[in-house]
């Protein structure tokens, strides 16, 4: 049996203020908590990067298409193995065309590679700062990046470059709140 | 030999002279050991806070068996979602089949899989009859091998994108950010 001393103890008819706790059961119930703890422990967090398909919706027949300037889109093209190009264009036309030379910072951990591209990751971010066209924070929406790869390129590298555009991050400003979120939205190139 | 009442000493008539000593406890270093309470509490304390400051309530997502996920910094948390998981040449959705990808590595070229895309179809149309005056949010997460190649991702990007899916999440393990 533990004591626990809370002070005082009071005098005459008060009732003690010193009161007993069993251990064996305390110490059961802490056995019995690190079992439940560990038990459903995660070790892995699983997370996710975001990509959009850009699926235009059907054509309104009965709404009148207003004309819309195109917006500029930053194509980033990983197709050459000692270089990435980045294409600033808008519609059809090309603003702007920035090679980054290309250098794999390759980690291994277990069965697993983790590539990385910090060099293309600060260009781009140099670039979105120079010539992106959201970032008022007050603006929801994001500018768009078109990822261009062959078809042999393996996933791990594709998941280095989509990790590198998301790493320029801008304020956004959500219901009072600011909070930092990724500059860019990414979708892949068909071609 | 005439007959004795036992003592509190029956011991000593024990031959063995190691015995004796253990029993009286004779100069030697008991065999029992103490266990400080304190300390034990403190560590059972200490580990239970540990363990509670990194219980995750939304549990673990499962992976299929023989995949190794990419691993990436800038990443979003999980959300709900159908996962379609590409085991090899083979396609899962939910843990159910949905085709192979066999086609598209053979020919090298991008192109819907149409098991894939009539499985993804019907859980769309599934969706809208279960909740009939929500949008429907059109997320799907792709859980593909490091190792796959691109015109497979692309294939199968495109596939759920036609099916009505046009937000395709990657999901990846997620690492700290370096630097």
């Amino acid at each position: 049996m533990g004591g626990v001393d809370v002070g005082g103890g009071g005098g005459g008819k008060r009732k003690s203020l010193d009161s007993e706790i069993n251990m064996i059961p305390m110490i059961d119930l802490l056995m019995v908590t690190i079992s439940f703890l560990l038990i459903t422990a995660v070790w892995t967090h699983m997370a996710r990067i975001n990509s959009d398909a850009q699926v235009p919706g059907p054509p309104r027949p009965d709404v009148e298409q207003e004309k819309v300037e195109p917006e500029k889109q930053l194509n980033v093209e990983m197709r050459s193995e000692d270089k990435f190009v980045l294409v600033w264009k808008q519609g059809a036309t090309t603003v702007d065309s920035i090679e980054v030379p290309r250098k794999d910072v390759i980690q291994q951990e277990g069965a697993v590679q983790v590539v990385r591209f910090p060099d293309l990751a600060a260009k781009i971010e140099t670039e979105w700062k120079a010539k992106g066209q959201h970032s008022n924070p007050t603006d929801r929406k994001l500018d768009q990046a078109i990822l261009h790869t062959d078809n042999k390129t393996e996933f791990k590298y594709i998941v280095g470059v989509i990790d590198a555009i998301y790493q320029t991050h801008r304020d956004v400003t959500f219901g009072g709140k600011t909070e930092k979120a990724p500059a860019f939205n990414i979708t892949f190139a068909v071609n | 030999m005439p007959l004795q009442s036992p003592t509190r000493r029956l011991m000593h008539h024990v031959g063995l002279q190691f015995v004796a000593k253990k029993v009286s406890g004779g100069g030697h270093r008991s065999v029992n050991a103490g266990l400080s309470l304190t300390s034990m509490i403190d560590f059972l304390v200490v580990t239970v806070v540990f363990l509670l400051m990194t219980f995750s309530a939304s549990g673990e997502t499962p992976i299929a068996k023989g995949l190794n996920l990419p691993k990436a910094e800038n990443t979003l948390d999980m959300i709900d979602s159908p996962v379609v998981a590409v085991v090899g040449s083979q396609i899962l959705v939910d843990g159910t089949p949905a085709g192979n990808t066999r086609a598209v590595e053979e020919s090298d070229r991008m192109q819907r899989v149409d098991e894939l895309f009539n499985i993804l179809k019907a859980k769309r149309e599934l969706w809208k009859q279960t909740h009939p005056n929500k949008d429907f949010p059109g997320v799907v997460v792709l859980e593909i091998d490091q190792n796959i190649k691109a015109v497979v991702v692309k294939s199968v990007f495109q596939t759920a994108a036609f099916a009505g899916f046009p937000n395709v999440s990657f999901m990846v393990n997620s690492i700290p950010k370096t630097g």
